[in-house]
């Protein structure tokens, strides 16, 4: 079944590991900018991807722990509509996110120029640099750092899950039961913790790596500022391309996270191009819906969906609401004007106005 | 209802009520609760579930009340002295405005990708929807109190 794959845990991969590390050709992200809180770019290189789950593994040792299990019995939600959403018991889900699971792999097999090919996807946060997560949580709870980390401060999160719905990738995943809503009113307003991928912020801030870019044996993963991160991308895409007989015009179809939601400092390049990958995804979600038992359609399509994000164009999310950012600023200087313009002086004018 | 001057009429009236409620209605709606609370189901208020929408709602009824406070700053400047029937009409209620347009400022600031410190994100937050449910309870009281409000106008 897809979404249960087969771990390749390959001895080679662990070796490999401490190998390369040792070897290291990763840039620190201390050295790459990271104390002078300059935004910290990742690039995956996805064609050299083995699927092995090691990042997965690595990222759920540091970080599932500090986790906590919810209160039981949990508050019962009113009205009752609202959904409890608790992977307490299911900690050991892996192919999705979660809760529990910051990071899963995509395995992948698609048709491309008549050859199946498979492919192994890394998925957690983009990390956008305008992140609609950020700019809607009410309370503040969902931050960005200034080394571009963005993640959900699990003491102030209420767990409304507004970020997972206007998150473009629907990234955050609720654990319901825990958290400051416990104390405040928990049956009538919020519903428990928001967590995802935090990049690492303990880590990096100590100038190590994220754990995913330290395990990995194929180091198909690097960190640094995101200049150089994005001029890196951008040349392995045009590589990516010509390589893959479409032309160096056309690196845009190679990479996915430049462009996507107004930019994320996320950067994935493929040796096929996204809209290929996007609609194999696609496809795997269609079928795993009609394989899910689930009798409404939108409903299948919906569980099909909950924590395995697409990699579909994704236009800047907050561009409408940064446009009329104009009409801010534009209606008190027409209002001021108009009071001291040619309107004050016509009907009722001054004078008339005058007490 | 008492006019005292053209500008002041039921037109101005009108836009300045129009855009505080539907400025509290989409600000309160950033908080996720319109649709657990059945709110979205009701017919014609769907969209009120989708917090792009609200937000960009939220940004125009906004933009209408700054024009109108501008407007009636601008007139006061020329020396236009009104009675007005809307808008803040006590030292409270400027003080809860500046307070919403300085905390809004920021957000705004924040939403076009302008870095600012989390703690102090928290705070703006704060601010906001404190002195926006302190200037919605100001003005119901002041509503239901009509004795009051043709004394002094919030």
């Amino acid at each position: 079944m897809k979404f249960s794959p087969t771990r390749r845990q390959l001895l080679k991969g662990g070796l490999a590991a401490a190998a390369g590390l040792a070897a290291s050709g990763i840039p620190r992200p201390r050295s790459a900018g990271a104390a002078v809180g300059e935004p910290l770019c990742t690039v995956l290189d996805i064609s050299r991807c083995i699927g092995c789950e090691q990042c997965v593994e690595a990222c759920r040792e540091q970080w599932q722990e500090t986790v906590p299990d919810p209160v039981e019995p949990m508050p019962k939600p009113f009205p009752s509509r609202v959904p409890i959403e608790d992977w307490s018991k299911k900690k050991d889900v892996s192919d999705r996110l979660t809760p529990y699971n910051w990071l899963y792999v995509e395995h992948l097999s698609l048709t491309h120029k008549g050859e199946e090919v498979e492919v192994n996807i890394p998925r957690r946060c983009m990390h956008c640099l305008n992140p609609p997560c950020v700019d809607l949580c009410p309370f503040g709870a969902s931050r960005v750092e200034k080394n571009g980390i963005v993640r959900i401060d699990p003491d102030i999160c209420l767990g409304g899950a507004k970020c997972r719905k206007v998150c473009p990738w629907h990234i955050p995943q609720r654990q319901s039961g825990l958290g400051i809503y416990l104390d405040i009113m928990p049956s009538y307003a919020g519903n428990g913790v928001m967590f995802k991928c935090h990049r690492c912020t303990p880590l990096v801030a100590q100038g190590k790596l994220p754990r995913c870019i330290e395990v990995c044996p194929e180091q198909i993963q690097s960190i640094g500022p995101r200049d150089q991160q994005v001029k890196k991308a951008v040349a392995l895409a045009k590589q990516k391309a010509k390589a893959d007989g479409a032309g160096e015009e056309r690196w845009r179809d190679y990479l996915y996270g430049l462009f996507e939601n107004g930019g994320t400092n996320t950067i994935y390049v493929s040796a096929i191009p996204f809209h290929e990958i996007n609609r194999a995804l696609k496809a795997d979600r269609a079928q795993w819906a009609q394989e899910s038992g689930i009798k409404a359609p939108r409903r299948a399509k919906r569980a099909a969906l909950a924590g395995r994000p697409l990699m579909g164009p994704v236009a800047d999310t907050m561009a409408e609401v940064g446009n009329l950012t104009w009409a801010l600023a534009l209606a008190p200087v027409a209002g001021l004007a108009a009071g001291l313009g040619r309107l004050a002086a016509g009907k009722g004018g001054r004078k008339g106005g005058e007490r | 209802m008492r006019q005292e001057h053209p500008y002041s009429g039921p037109l101005s009236h009108w836009l300045y009520g129009i855009g505080i409620g539907l400025a509290l209605f989409t600000g309160f709606g950033q908080m996720p609760i319109y649709k657990r609370y059945y709110l979205t189901d009701i017919p014609g208020l769907g969209w009120a579930a989708d917090f792009y929408t609200t937000a960009s709602l939220h940004y125009l009824a906004v933009a209408l009340v700054l024009g109108l406070l501008a407007w009636r700053i601008g007139l006061y400047l020329r020396g236009v002295r009104i009675r007005w029937l809307w808008g803040p009409g006590t030292a409270w209620g400027w003080i809860l405005f500046a307070l919403l347009a300085a905390s809004g400022l920021m957000k705004v600031l924040r939403n076009l990708g302008l870095y600012l410190p989390p703690p102090f994100i928290v705070t703006i937050d704060l601010v906001h929807m404190g002195s926006a449910m302190a200037l919605m309870f100001t003005g119901l009281g002041v509503i239901l109190s009509r004795r009051r409000r043709r004394e002094k106008p919030l």
